[in-house]
């Protein structure tokens, strides 16, 4: 009958009842147990299996030389690995891998045979060898790209430019120097994935892609650059010297077109040598000038009008005491003009000037030009030289300092000094960068010839000029004339200290030759400095040549002519 | 108008489901096309780098004297060509000329 509930069927319902009321209740616990009680630790969950944070990197910026030659630059280049677990023949895939990678067969093989789940086999190759790799695929063997900083002009530069680690961080010279402009931006980002695990769209798609570092561009002119290390090599082994170097500077600027260092290396391939190697010697290491100290003492002694360029001055037949310590010259001289003594570098007539300045005088020269202190060049490493102040100078230091003893330079110091005299007595701060600029080509921070002092009056500089062109016509440094032009400089011959006695070796000199040319209106100050070399040692004999011909080469290369000279020659009178 | 509302409304859903799933095309097709640029700009680096190379003066240098048997040249023989509003050569100049041509041949 209709609406009338049995007993057996109330029962039923309720047990109906019951049940669903448990299964929902179920659900409902259920719901709030994932949706209330674990609901943090669920959506980290799902945040890592669907979400992959990966950290974006800019590309390391590039350096080019000052027409735009890239001299380093970043690089994505393969590297190989192997995956043990997943091969079935590590024999055969070592066979295949062989000659692509250039590994033994058997090294190979022993790496693929080990029981992990991923080794190296090969780290950041050449693109042919992954793409000849990608065209095998084999089973197990994995190509992955990586960055890598290149340095396409292999040791050209290399001690200016320094180099970066394997993690793309600034390690040596310009590289380290210019560390922060360089990198690239470090930016995380969060990526989607789908259930293939293929990325579908990154949150924050709008944002730009990090950018990559500022470029620099160089005062170095690559062109100079090769033509200095090549002429600085020659000669390094013909003399079997132990080093050299050689700095072009543009002396109107203190731009560093050229630095160039003996022994070179590779930047490319590090790994294998030692700091020793790398080492920055013209802004690092120190050395006792010898006679290239004579033009400052001659510049002091001209402005302060203690001497004229006819001033006679006696050279006491090669020999003369002081403080109980004789000073030879290497030729006897009778009586000589001031300027015979800077031409034919004469050791006491050197010694004599310094006398005749004062230990004040001659010390606050000294300084002015830049000695005892950094130029502040834009290059790491650079050390500030030994320039003792005079209350530590013993009785002979005076005479010692004026013929180049007892002080402590680097080639670029000296190299600064002179281009002052070559700059009508201005002295510029040196410098190797001369813009940095954005990835759009934007200028960031552009760099300007920047004036340290004047040390001497024009008027000085240019007699000084005239007695530094007598050097090269008829003096010590006659090997340095380049035909067609008229050049100034000074030779230096010093002897250096022996470590084991404490005393001036007689075997091992630093030979040097510093100049500037064209010398009646300056486009290039140089300096060259041979460190040990074997037989003839003489700065005039070892390294006047090498100024010749860096000189004569790089003034045929920017375009100096021999015409040129005279019309500046004729405009002058 | 029940109709018309039920019509509507499919539509409502049909355009939600056929944004999202051009959403997630679009964004597959970007995904591509990124990847496509980071090979094309590996690529455009790595010939910068090739080319830097064989621009490398000591490479000239080596192939000029060792492959074609160039030799550097003698004083002399370069001479600075003028521009047009600059002076012409002197005759001196053009008898420079002529003896450099004589040393080259």
């Amino acid at each position: 009958m209709a609406g009338v509930t049995t007993g057996p069927s109330r029962s039923r319902r309720y047990v109906m009842l019951v049940v669903l009321l448990c299964g929902f209740g179920g659900i409902l616990f259920r719901l709030v147990n994932l949706q209330v009680l674990q609901a943090a630790e669920l959506t980290a969950r799902a945040d890592r299996q669907h979400q992959k944070s990966v950290t974006f990197e800019g590309a390391r910026g590039t350096v080019t030389d000052r027409h735009g030659k890239v001299l380093a630059m970043n690089v994505e280049v393969p590297s190989v690995f192997g995956v043990p677990t997943a091969l079935e023949n590590p024999s055969l895939a070592a066979r295949h891998l062989s000659p692509v990678l250039h590994v033994r067969r058997d090294e190979l093989e022993k790496k693929l045979r080990q029981d992990k789940s991923f080794v190296w086999l090969a780290r950041k190759v050449e693109p042919e060898q992954g793409q000849r790799l990608e065209r095998l695929s084999l089973e197990g063997i994995g190509v992955v790209m990586e960055g890598r900083r290149f340095y396409p002009k292999g040791p050209l530069l290399a001690h200016v430019l320094g180099f970066a680690g394997m993690d793309g961080q600034g390690l040596e010279g310009l590289e380290r120097r210019y560390e922060s402009q360089l990198q690239g931006e470090k930016r995380v980002t969060i990526l989607q994935r789908d259930a293939l695990g293929r990325t579908v769209f990154p949150k924050g798609l709008a944002e730009k892609p990090p950018a990559p570092g500022h470029a620099l561009t160089l005062t170095i002119d690559e062109v100079i650059q090769y033509i200095a290390e090549k002429e600085l090599e020659e000669t390094v082994n013909h003399a079997r010297a132990k080093g050299g170097t050689i700095i072009v500077v543009e002396p109107r600027t203190g731009a560093i077109l050229a630095m160039a260092v003996s022994p070179r290396f590779d930047p490319n391939a590090v790994m294998a040598l030692t700091p020793d190697r790398w080492r920055n010697r013209a802004l690092t290491d120190t050395y006792e000038p010898g006679s290239t100290m004579k033009v400052m003492v001659a510049a002091a002694a001209l402005e302060e009008r203690v001497m004229m360029p006819g001033t006679m001055l006696f050279g006491e037949n090669g020999r003369m005491t002081v403080a109980n310590t004789t000073i030879h010259d290497h030729e006897k001289m009778g009586w000589i003009t001031f300027a015979q003594m800077v031409q034919k570098s004469s050791n006491i007539g050197a010694a004599k000037t310094g006398m005749a300045l004062g230990e004040q005088r001659l010390y606050r020269y000294l300084q002015s030009f830049g000695f005892g202190q950094r130029t502040d060049v834009d290059l790491p490493g650079e050390v500030s030289g030994m320039l003792k102040s005079p209350k530590d100078w013993g009785r002979r230091s005076l005479a010692s300092i004026s013929m180049g003893q007892e002080i402590g330079i680097t080639a670029l110091q000296m190299v600064s000094a002179v281009a002052a005299i070559a700059n009508d007595g201005v002295l510029m701060k040196p410098y190797v960068v001369a813009e940095v600029r954005d990835q759009k080509g934007t200028l960031v921070k552009e760099v300007l010839p920047q004036v340290r002092r004047r040390v001497v009056s024009p008027d000085t500089a240019r007699t000084l000029t005239t007695i530094l062109e007598g050097v090269v016509t008829n003096g010590t440094g006659i090997k340095a004339a380049i035909p067609g032009f008229r050049v100034a400089g000074k030779t230096g011959t010093a002897q250096k200290i022996d470590p084991r006695t404490g005393t001036y070796s007689s075997t091992q000199f630093v030979g040097s030759f510093v100049g500037y040319v064209p010398a009646e209106a300056p486009r290039l100050a140089m300096i060259v400095v041979i460190d040990e070399p074997q037989g003839e040692a003489w700065g005039g004999v070892v390294s006047a040549p090498v100024f010749r011909r860096v000189g004569e080469q790089v003034l045929n290369y920017l375009g100096v002519s021999r015409d040129d000279q005279i019309k500046i020659a004729m405009a002058k009178l | 108008m029940k109709a018309v509302a039920i019509l509507a409304g499919m539509g409502l859903v049909f355009v939600f489901v056929w944004e999202r799933v051009d959403v997630v095309r679009l964004g597959y097709q970007i995904e591509r096309l990124k990847t496509q640029k980071v090979a094309l700009e590996r690529e455009r680096d790595q010939l910068q780098v090739k080319f830097s190379t064989l621009t490398a003066p000591e490479r000239i240098a080596k192939v000029a004297t060792e492959k074609l048997g160039l030799i550097p040249p003698q004083p002399g023989q370069v001479l600075m060509v003028r521009q047009q509003h600059e002076a012409p050569l002197s005759p001196f100049a053009i008898e420079q000329v002529r003896v450099a041509r004589h040393i080259k041949e």
